[in-house]
């Protein structure tokens, strides 16, 4: 549910927008337009290193992912504009940085200049509006440099967006209410966008950039360090998967309270935490749920350049931690945590024998954080030890199928059982062993693994369970085969094993029951909403303030009084009960009233707020869906 | 001022849907012509509108036909001259139509179990204004003189309060009006600040981010305002009328739902109370846009 939120935040801030007349509904967001979101995704990828060309050729000439038009951002110039993108072409193919740049940032101001002639151009008041919108829609490329660089000449501008949608008039319906267009009011506004795009973006040369972002020229060449708030480009998803996937804690499956494991709940909250991360990923509420929500695998989870398919991420890249980019691009399909203090060691190549070794690194390496205390790994992996694999009743506890299973799985399994020459004369059950949760806690070379380098011994992987993976596809750890049966195809054709069609049939069949699950997704209906269950981790991730204020740790107090103050304040938006909104957004006060009082030292007033948050918590809980 | 239907008028032309072999209906060269008015971004409504008429001619048994027109006023000149026989519209242009060309309603859309809604008039928090009154002389941002939610409705409170004295007056009462073009720019430049409040939908404040949500409340909310609905142009067959209504109500049905997401996303349509929209011909008469 948060990371909705944080989806939210990190790429609607100041992006939300809507085309077209009003509706009697919340509309959606705005899609970007073609050409603005190939100059965002020109802007993003232009800053990685090494810098992906093919990326970017491709952000101009197919559609961005999950875009809502068909065409890519040249063909949508070639239908709706008379202007040519050759100086943009010819930069791309000479694959120049600053002359792409250049390029395309002339084009947007071009583009933005088009529609508005044509606004001041048109006859009808709804063609002129539709020029505005669109011109103003295409505007949102530059806003985020502006507003940083130049607040007052954004507040200038977007007044001036303002009047000149105003004066275009209107066409009434039917001539009722029509009102026409004040000519002299459109000039005006236009004067002021205008006027400021021909000094900024409208340039026959602009300075080098060492970071390419939508800062105005002479922003630039003032030479103040200016900071753009961290964005994503079009077409990234950070959202929660949906269905949503079922979390199975261990001391929850006992009937034990988490509010009474402090240091667990201290963990799941940091878990859920952007705080603990450096920036981008801080700035972006990217958080270790990001990715392994619910303890699982975000298979939506996409980001431009740091991602070759959803639900794989590249964590050693250029975005998230410059000092800690390999320089090579490979990403890895995000591996579910279930059953964690069963399946180490960690990383994909079972690199770090310690659970706490690995998240360190995540935290301070991967993604730029500061180094974090020893109270707060402990409380991390105290949390993730938690995680249990999900219940599947086909399976005894030792790991094999029960009466109950299909008689093709079964079939499956003694083929899981039965040695092969290809495989060295071992099963697949040597390595997945079926008692042991379906892996050996070893790595081996199976040959997924392209080498790095002639002669390289790189290969070796660590076995993965074969626990709820009928819920976690795409396979490998480059995700590159998409199904169960891609994965007995792809061994059956490496390893020579000589399966029938009926024995990979088979042999598909026990991995999809090994892989099931009893109930593998969270259920929600009106009242059990997913704000509900958010409701109630935040106030559960907030007991631990019952721990850390007799002890007056203000460290761990803040931490947790950032981030749930916020996340509480920016999941309200989830509600679905919307009358019971600002009881929550004053609760969110409430708690942020906490670590206001310990920021000063002042106890006796963090106390008081902390007693009123529980009553006030207790208080709106039934409303709180 | 009346709106020729002309290239221009009319955008786009969608290919017919398919057609069953379901019982025909009276002749077999009649085809029901669907007017859309763009809400969003065109390039997806077209696809909306191909999946929205190949379903419904396959539910009622006649080619299904949709096109995009630039606004309300070219879909009810549409129904006019017959190049539409049925729109999905406004209250308010609704209300005008049925003045002007005798337009018939057919179903109006639910939103969270309700065939209504209201307009509200929202401010930032740390403003300080705390009553309609505390706006005389401040800025406001409307979506569109012809928007029921974002405008009139909104601007109405005022003269309700006895702040303004008929809505000609507004200019008067206000620093500057601005129709931002939309519920989603009137909420924006309101929570930016560039203006001191928005009169938008009630459910407007959910187009913000969710921090700029919690930074904004409202102040004053109007009586409900009904929803938006699907209206006819009076000639059409009654028989084809009621098939297409029946199949419309279908839309509420559990295997039909996810196809609501393509009709401008309702959670559902309800036939249409022609009485319920009297408070809307009321407004309309008080801003001078009904006889």
């Amino acid at each position: 549910m948060r990371n909705i939120m944080r989806a939210l935040l990190a790429t609607l801030a100041s992006a939300l927008l809507l085309s077209g007349p009003v509706a009697a509904t919340p509309a959606k967001e705005a899609p970007w337009l073609p050409e603005a979101a190939a100059y965002r995704l020109t802007l993003f990828l232009g800053n990685l290193e090494p810098l992906p060309w093919d990326d970017i050729k491709t952000a101009w000439t197919e559609p961005y992912r999950g875009s809502e038009f068909s065409v890519g951002a040249l063909a949508w110039l070639d239908r709706k504009s008379d202007i040519e993108p050759d100086g943009l072409l010819n930069a791309m193919m000479r694959e120049d940085r600053q002359a792409v740049f250049a390029e395309a940032t002339r084009l947007i101001a071009l583009r933005i200049e088009e529609n508005l002639d044509r606004a001041l151009a048109a006859e009808e008041s709804a063609t002129a509006q539709l020029a505005v919108q669109t011109a103003r829609e295409l505007y949102r490329a530059f806003e985020d440099g502006i507003a940083a660089a130049d607040p007052e000449a954004a507040r200038r501008i977007g007044l001036a967006w303002l009047e000149l949608n105003s004066s275009t008039g209107s066409a009434g319906v039917l001539g009722a209410g029509a009102t026409s267009a004040d000519r002299d009011t459109m000039e005006a506004a236009r004067a002021v966008i205008s006027g400021y795009l021909a000094e900024n973006y409208l340039l026959d040369s602009f300075a080098p950039r060492r970071t390419l972002s939508a800062l105005p020229e002479t922003a630039v060449l003032s030479g103040k360090a200016i900071e753009v708030p961290p964005s994503l480009p079009p077409g990234s998803d950070i959202f929660d998967q949906d269905p949503l996937p079922l979390l199975v804690l261990n001391f929850e499956e006992q009937g034990i309270d988490e509010t009474d494991l402090p240091l667990v709940a201290y963990g799941d909250m940091l878990f859920d935490s952007a705080q603990l991360f450096g920036s981008p990923a801080q700035d972006l509420g990217i958080a270790c749920s990001t990715c392994h929500n619910r303890s699982d695998v975000n298979q939506r989870l996409f980001i431009p350049g740091a991602s070759h398919q959803p639900g794989a991420i590249d964590v050693d890249g250029a975005f998230f931690n410059p000092i800690f980019n390999d320089r090579r691009d490979d990403p890895l399909d995000i591996p579910s945590l279930r059953g964690l203090r069963f399946t180490g060691p960690y990383g994909r190549d079972g690199r770090f024998a310690s659970l706490r070794d690995f998240t360190r690194n995540v935290i301070v390496n991967e993604f730029g954080g500061n180094e974090p205390t020893p109270f707060m790994l402990d409380a991390l992996v105290a949390y993730m030890l938690e995680f249990d694999f999900l219940p599947n009743s086909m399976l005894t506890t030792d790991g094999r199928l029960t009466d109950t299973t299909q008689e093709a799985a079964r079939r499956g399994e003694e083929i899981f059982n039965t040695p092969f020459a290809g495989l060295g004369d071992r099963s697949c059950a040597s390595c997945h062993v079926p008692d042991a949760n379906f892996l050996d806690r070893q790595a081996h070379d199976i040959g997924s693994v392209a080498p790095g380098y002639e002669g390289a011994r790189a290969g070796a992987l660590d076995t993965p369970t074969l626990l709820g993976t009928a819920y976690t596809a795409p396979y490998f750890h480059d995700g590159s085969l998409p199904t169960l049966a891609a994965v007995v195809d792809w061994f059956d054709e490496t390893k020579s094993l000589g399966l029938t069609e009926e024995d990979r049939a088979d042999l598909t069949a026990y991995l999809e029951t090994v892989g099931a699950a009893d109930e593998p997704y969270e259920a929600f209906d009106t009242e059990n909403t997913a704000f509900r269950l958010a409701f109630a981790e935040l106030t559960t991730f907030a007991s631990t303030i019952d721990t850390l204020l007799p002890r007056r740790d203000a460290e761990h107090i803040l931490l947790l009084t950032d981030t749930v103050a916020a996340d509480l304040s920016a999941d309200a938006s989830t509600m679905s009960n919307l009358p019971a909104r600002p009881e929550v957004y004053a609760l969110a006060e409430r708690l942020a009233a906490v670590g206001a009082a310990v920021r000063v030292e002042d106890w006796e007033a963090a106390e008081a707020s902390w007693t009123a948050f529980k009553s006030e918590a207790d208080a709106i809980e039934e409303r709180a869906f | 001022m009346p709106v020729h239907l002309t290239r221009r008028t009319i955008l786009t032309l969608v290919g017919a849907g398919a057609v069953s072999l379901a019982t025909p209906l009276a002749a077999q060269d009649v085809t029901l012509r669907l007017a859309f008015i763009p809400q969003e971004n065109p390039d997806k409504l077209l696809g909306d509108i191909e999946a929205i008429t190949g379903w419904l001619a396959e539910e009622i048994g006649v080619p299904v036909e949709g096109f995009v027109t630039i606004d309300h006023a070219a879909a009810v000149e549409a129904l006019r001259n017959g190049d539409a026989d049925i729109s999905f519209m406004g209250a308010l242009p609704f209300v005008l139509a049925e003045a002007e060309i005798g337009a018939v309603p057919l179903l109006s859309e639910v939103y969270r179990d309700a065939p209504s809604y209201t307009g509200r008039i929202f401010v930032r928090r740390d403003s300080g204004i705390g009553a309609l009154a505390d706006l005389r002389g401040r800025d406001i941002a409307f979506a569109d003189p012809i928007s029921e939610s974002g405008y009139l409705y909104p601007l109405a409170e005022f003269v309700e309060a006895g702040l303004i004295e008929d809505p000609g007056q507004a200019e008067a009462f206000f620093g500057r009006v601005f129709f931002a073009g939309g519920y989603q720019q009137a909420m924006q430049a309101m929570a930016e600040g560039l203006v001191d409040a928005a009169g938008a939908s009630q459910y407007a404040d959910l187009l913000l981010t969710p921090q700029q949500q919690a930074e904004v409340t409202w102040i004053a909310e109007s009586a409900p305002i009904p929803s938006h609905l699907v209206i006819a142009r009076p000639g059409l067959d009654a028989a084809l009328r009621d098939r297409f209504v029946d199949a419309m109500l279908r839309l509420n049905e559990p295997e039909h739902r996810n196809k609501l997401r393509y009709f401008y996303g309702p959670d559902g349509y309800v036939r249409a109370d022609g009485a319920a929209y009297d408070g809307v011909r009321d407004m309309a008469r008080q801003y001078g846009l009904l006889r």
